[in-house]
């Protein structure tokens, strides 16, 4: 509610004028007559001065101990508040559009510029322009969105390793989460139904739409996100991060499991039938001929290959 | 002010919904608990008559802008934490004082909500590293003139926040 008395909006502006030229020029002794006078000259403007100085002393960080860190912090916690806003606000909607209001919120956008794509069987390593490792895997497909403002990598599909450099965070979008990494190297893998993070050194900070709070990935952690939930997982049956190194590496992996991975490096139809889909596999395994390592698997377990074509293979149990 | 009437009302038809509202958001039961219940505080203490045609979306719109806050606060420690984390130990500020300073930066935050980036930075870079106006142009990529009105835009929008809201 107004009052009769409070100042208009004219000396208001004109007190904030005179605030902030003698604070630029060092309390100038003719321009504070100046200002003295002005106030004098009515009970408005000098009602207008005591609440802008009022406000101004209120906001003035300067004095404060321990303020040397006020703006960082305001900066960062507000880019991260608008970025929880938006992906809050997007509630259960795919997340193609926060991309977008990212751009928007940090205000320098770039449109998606660079796509980085691998084809079957391909890995490759990118140096990203602000100097992090950015690698994938085989049938992956990233847009990146890089600014001074931001860094943001959309993982289209595929698997990829990140290894960030220092300066500022980095941000992969999935289908399922937004992942900000500090300084460190994780993986990220969109799957069907999934997004899998693994994290090897530093931490990844998942935020998701709709719901949950924030969720911090540690180092040596492997999450599953998903429109569930995410869920830490205690156990793995592969080494996320082995295939930067041209591997595959398994525990105790169940055999279907494994020629499902395996599959995703070679063209065509390649399965097992049911009987020995729960056989268990743990090796080191090279990548480079998928062709190969699957010429190995009767040598390990009970199985026999059968080919029709290049393209169709199916393991069967020896009986 | 509404009648604790009308509030009573509000709050038995709709708290168990708005609780289940909030912990989709939070994604915590305890801080949707809390926030429930500072959304019918506030609604006790507002001075307007409540509009009861679409109670949700009103509850709604209290609650969300709690939860806004909630956020802020969090955002907030979270990146003074990291700050400090950056300084050598010796340097840290004590408890006390970190505690006075971000209940400033939350009240200050909260002032700047809805200043565009480009104002708010100016504008920050002043009140918090003292800089010239000339110092922010260079910084910024932008004229002093540019600056000078960023500023005071800025201090005029806190302004009408701060005497507009109190009387």
């Amino acid at each position: 509610m107004m009052t009769a008395a409070q100042p208009g909006a004219t000396a208001v502006k004109q007190a904030i004028q005179w605030m902030l030229r003698l604070r630029e020029s060092g309390h100038d002794p003719a321009l504070q007559q100046q200002c003295r006078e002005w106030r004098a000259a009515h009970h408005e403007h000098e009602q207008a001065w005591q609440r802008v100085i009022h406000l101004h002393q209120d906001l003035d960080l300067r004095a404060v101990p321990g303020a040397g860190l006020a703006l960082q912090t305001l900066e960062t916690s507000q880019r991260r508040l608008h970025r929880r806003q938006a992906l809050k606000l997007l509630g259960g909607v795919a997340m193609a559009g926060t991309a977008a209001w990212l751009g928007k919120d940090l205000d320098a956008v770039n449109t998606w510029t660079s796509d980085y794509a691998t084809g079957t069987g391909e890995r490759r390593s990118f140096a990203l322009p602000d100097g992090s490792l950015m690698q994938l895997n085989t049938r992956s497909a990233v847009d990146l969105a890089f600014s001074d403002q931001q860094r943001l990598v959309r993982l289209k599909q595929g698997e990829l390793m990140i290894a960030c450099s220092p300066q500022r965070p980095l941000l992969v979008q999935t289908r399922d989460a937004l992942l900000e990494g500090f300084e460190g190297r994780f993986v990220a893998r969109q799957d069907s139904d999934c997004t899998r993070v693994s994290v090897s050194h530093g931490r990844v900070a998942v935020h998701r739409p709709g719901n949950g709070p924030l969720q911090w990935i540690e180092s040596g952690q492997n999450w599953r996100l998903d429109a569930q939930g995410t869920h830490r997982l205690q156990q793995v049956d592969m080494d996320a991060m082995a295939w930067t190194e041209g591997l595959i590496v398994t525990r105790d992996m169940r055999l279907f499991d494994f020629l499902s991975q395996v599959s995703r490096y070679r063209h065509g139809y390649l399965s097992c039938s049911d009987d020995i889909a729960d056989l268990r596999l743990s090796g080191v395994f090279r990548l480079e001929d998928p062709e190969q390592l699957l010429q190995l698997l009767p040598r390990t377990l009970p199985v026999r290959l059968r080919q029709r074509t290049r393209w169709w293979v199916r393991v069967e149990g020896l009986a | 002010m509404p009648s604790n009437d009308s509030v009573q009302t509000l709050y038995s038809d709709h708290h168990g919904w708005l609780h289940a509202w909030l912990r989709s958001k939070l994604g915590n039961a305890a801080d949707a608990a809390d926030l429930a219940q500072d959304t019918f505080v506030r609604l006790l203490q507002r001075r307007e008559h409540l509009q009861l045609n679409t109670p949700r979306a009103f509850l709604r719109t209290v609650a969300r802008g709690l939860v806004i806050d909630h956020w802020r606060r969090e955002e907030l420690h979270r990146a003074y934490l990291e700050a400090l984390a950056q300084l050598p130990e010796a340097q840290a500020p004590s408890a006390e004082t970190r505690e006075l300073l971000l209940e400033l930066l939350e009240r200050i935050a909260r002032m700047l909500e809805g200043l565009k980036p480009k104002v708010r930075r100016a504008f920050l870079l002043a009140q918090c590293e003292g800089l010239k106006h000339q110092a922010i142009a260079d910084q910024m990529g932008i004229s002093v003139r540019t600056v000078e009105r960023y500023i005071a835009d800025a201090l005029y929008h806190c302004y009408l926040l701060r005497y507009t809201d109190e009387c």
